[in-house]
């Protein structure tokens, strides 16, 4: 890092604190001290993407691991840790200190020296973690206050012009502070102060941002030996939605959106987020979208899902639920799952009136399943729009929800329409009467029938109003001011369905109005009918 | 052995043929009835009285630019599929007719010979009678993934039929297509571009070469009827029917109404010769009788 006189030093390790080196010391006089000094720049940026990371590996103890982050704590240095919210969890473990133990042990072997403190509130265990002697330490509830007399101003997580002034007025210890009337501090100090210390102190609540959204219902399994295929993992996968759907049917809810998390055995996590059109519970279509992802995945990359030495821990959480009200099951026999590949049995199928709600469950299946292996914007729908310039008449939108009902055809209208409206050579009798004959694409076609015009106006009320100039200039035309889309709205054009000698229809268009909106029409093919 | 028997005693050659078209017709529709064209002439051609439900059926445009009219035939025969309300009571009823309809559209293969040849407009095939809300539009980005997406939606038996655009048709993906359509019992519509070049008795002889569909058309274009005020009032279709697994080959030109969804042919011929298939047909059926 840089700084008044050169460069100063950011972090250092044991050895070089050792040798008596101290962060924010100049460089130049740690290099006379130490010798044999190792210097790199610092790389805030990757800093930052570890302890995400370390902070996504983390929760694998509890959902809600919120990593304090620079930006976050506007602060230089110390800001690297995070706060595991371990309230609902540390039974799971056999209690906070086989927790934390275990946490320790497993950062060790990672390679990181760690300072972890179990408090009641999470300023309490910033503080703990970082003044207290013991690197493992759990502060038992109700003894923040005393915890906290004893120690330095810094373990505040305030910021450094507020530390300096406190220092100045001659507080040193928390200690110090806690027992004086609020009042003289609320009207010298920013908010910061009193809110730290509240916070520390549990007065207020300290609301953690958590790294991904907790979830609804999760479930995790941690396995003896690491898992390395694809199909173990499908498989462990459905023996967790298999525990959830326990929770889910007393709660009479279906999943909307699952997360799967893989906890690899050096501390990454990978995500696999999975999407679904309809409320579920069925674990083979679950287990069936995870396979199609995992696949995916594969395809895309070449290669497998970047396993490394396997997977330790595995965790399936329902980011979204949403309410499945109890069904009666149908009599008929139920239709074999799609993910055995087998035929349906043609009997559901055959009787009208049974099996419709079936069907829109298996609609849904299917449309998951494309969107899982494809991509969710690959998936769409027809939704009409009201405009009447026939290229935005209509959105394909993803399928999410209903389907709005279509207008009942009036005009013709071609079934393929033009990504873009090509322009096209037209011999016609009369400059405003129907093509007889134009050129698309290198052929000519010989025009046998023109119906039309159809004619639609420009969006007129979409356009910036006209200057001043060029009202009082009365100029008819629109001014080349427009930009080539805009003035293109602008044009009203006549529609024409065309037919040729072959008898292939085609979509024209002649754009402006002779003689009041151009001198010279143009030309366009749109689309082709059927 | 008793159906050889059944042969060799059987006295009229009707007879003969029919025992065979029951032996040969495999009850690959899965219970589903076969969809009619409504249409005598061309339903009595078809050797189940309409198109298998269960079945590849490939479309091929005559030229490069009947592309939108072979596509327009596809939307034409999909409307028809479940338009009328099912006979007998009345249970939750109206859902019938809802069922979605999958479109596989290759986001590369909208490209024949080089050129684009223009998206699906929802309002087109609203104009010919499909109701796009039961569409659902699938893109994708290479073969690979074309052909995973039809065979998926075959396989959930969740759609009434699922249609497609491909770049080319092999045997092989022929086969393995109709084989999953004929398991799930579901219309299978494929679009194959026009063959660049006339075909070569090298690659099997057919345009395309060999292929296991059950059906092959080839459209063309025609002019379309109009109404006594000269508009344009139906479009209309030069069908012709290249292949028909246990049927024979044939020629029409149709119309389709797409408020009835219902196909007629087209009346007034200046070609008189191109309904020669349902002619012979009615030709042979009398020679016989």
């Amino acid at each position: 890092m840089t700084g008044a006189g050169g460069p100063r030093i950011a972090a250092a390790n044991a050895a070089a604190e050792r040798s008596g080196l101290a962060v924010s010391e100049l460089l130049a006089d740690a290099r006379a001290k130490a010798d044999t000094l190792q210097v790199r720049a610092v790389d805030a940026a990757a800093d930052d993407a570890a302890l995400r990371r370390l902070a996504l590996w983390a929760t694998r103890y509890t959902p809600t691991a919120s990593p304090w982050l620079r930006d976050f704590a506007g602060e230089k240095n110390g800001a690297d840790g995070f706060f595991l919210d371990i309230e609902g969890s540390a039974h799971l473990f056999g209690g906070e200190d086989r927790l934390i133990a275990d946490l320790l042990d497993r950062l060790d072997r990672f390679g990181l020296a760690a300072r972890l403190a179990v408090a009641a509130t999470p300023g309490t265990a910033w503080a703990v973690s970082r003044f207290h002697r013991s690197p493992l330490f759990v502060l038992p509830s109700g003894e923040e206050a005393a915890a906290l007399a004893g120690m330095p101003i810094e373990a505040l997580r305030l910021k450094p012009e507020t530390r300096t002034a406190l220092r100045r007025l001659g507080f040193k210890t928390i200690g110090a502070l806690i027992d004086q009337p609020r009042a003289p501090f609320a009207a010298r100090f920013a908010a910061e102060l009193l809110s730290r210390l509240d916070q520390a102190l549990g007065r207020v609540d300290e609301p953690l941002v958590p790294i991904v959204a907790p979830p609804v219902y999760h479930s995790l399994h941690y396995l003896l030996e690491p898992i390395v295929t694809a199909a173990a993992i499908v498989a462990h996968a459905g023996r967790l939605m298999q525990n959830l759907v326990h929770v889910l049917t007393r709660d009479d809810v279906g999943a909307r959106a699952l997360r799967l998390c893989l906890y690899r055995l050096d501390g990454a996590v990978e995500t696999v987020e999975i999407g679904l059109s309809l409320p579920t519970r069925s674990v083979a279509h679950v287990a069936r979208l995870i396979d199609l992802k995992l696949d995916a995945v594969a395809a895309r990359q070449g290669s497998n899902l970047d396993l490394g030495f396997g997977f330790e821990a595995i965790g399936l959480a329902v980011t979204r639920a949403e309410p499945m009200p109890a069904r009666q099951i149908e009599l008929t026999p139920s239709h074999p799952s799609a993910a055995s590949g087998a035929p349906r049995d043609a009997r559901v199928a055959a009787t009208p009136g049974w099996g419709q709600d079936d069907n829109t469950e298996r609609c849904a299946a299917l449309i998951d399943a494309l969107r899982q292996r494809l991509g969710p914007h690959r998936v769409r729908r027809f939704e009409a729009v009201a405009r009447h310039l026939p290229e935005r008449a209509e959105a394909l939108p993803p399928t999410e929800g209903e389907t709005s009902a279509w207008p009942r055809p009036e005009q013709a209208r071609p079934l393929f329409l033009l990504p873009q409206a090509e322009p096209t050579e037209v011999t016609a009798l009369v400059p405003d009467g129907p093509p007889r004959r134009f050129c698309w694409r290198g052929a000519t076609y010989d025009v046998a029938g023109a119906q039309g015009p159809e004619r639609i106006a420009g969006e007129w009320w979409r356009l910036p109003p006209p200057s001043a100039h060029s009202r009082e200039s009365g100029n008819p035309t629109l001014g080349p001011r427009l930009r080539g889309d805009e003035r293109q709205d602008a044009l009203t054009r006549d529609y024409y369905l065309v037919e040729d000698l072959g008898g292939r229809r085609f979509w024209l268009y002649r754009e402006g109005l002779y003689g009041r909106e151009t001198a010279a029409a143009r030309w366009f093919v749109q689309g082709l009918f059927a | 052995m008793t159906e050889f028997a059944a042969f060799s005693v059987a006295p009229s050659r009707a007879a003969v043929v029919e025992e065979l078209r029951r032996l040969l017709v495999p009850a690959t529709a899965g219970g589903r009835a076969p969809l009619p064209f409504g249409l005598p002439s061309l339903d009595s051609h078809l050797p189940e009285g309409g198109l298998p439900c269960g079945g590849l059926h490939e479309i091929v445009p005559e030229t490069e630019s009947a592309n939108a009219a072979a596509f327009g035939f596809i939307v034409a025969l999909l409307g028809r599929i479940s338009s009328p309300p099912p006979p007998g009571p009345r249970l939750r009823a109206p859902e019938w007719g809802r069922e979605k309809v999958i479109f596989v559209m290759p986001g590369y293969g909208l490209r024949a010979h080089g050129r684009f040849y223009g998206r699906l407009s929802g309002h087109g095939l609203n104009a010919l009678g499909l109701d796009p809300a039961r569409v659902i539009l699938v893109e994708t980005a290479h073969r690979k993934e074309t052909l995973w997406a039809l065979a998926e939606a075959l396989h959930s038996g969740a759609p009434a039929a699922v249609a497609g655009m491909i770049d080319r048709l092999d045997l092989k993906t022929s086969q393995k297509l109709q084989l999953a359509a004929g398991d799930c019992g579901l219309p299978l519509f494929l679009l194959r571009p026009a063959a660049p070049s006339p075909p070569s008795p090298a690659c099997g002889g057919g345009w395309g070469g060999g292929s296991a569909a059950a059906t092959r058309w080839r459209i063309g274009t025609a002019e379309a009827a109009r109404d006594r005020f000269g508009m344009h009032a139906r479009p209309r279709w030069h069908l012709h029917l290249e292949r028909c697994r246990n049927g024979r080959p044939g020629e029409w030109v149709v119309e389709y109404d797409h408020v009835a969804h219902r196909f007629s042919l087209a009346a007034a011929l200046a070609d008189p010769a191109l309904s020669r298939g349902a002619g012979e047909r009615t030709f042979g059926q009398a020679g016989r009788s």
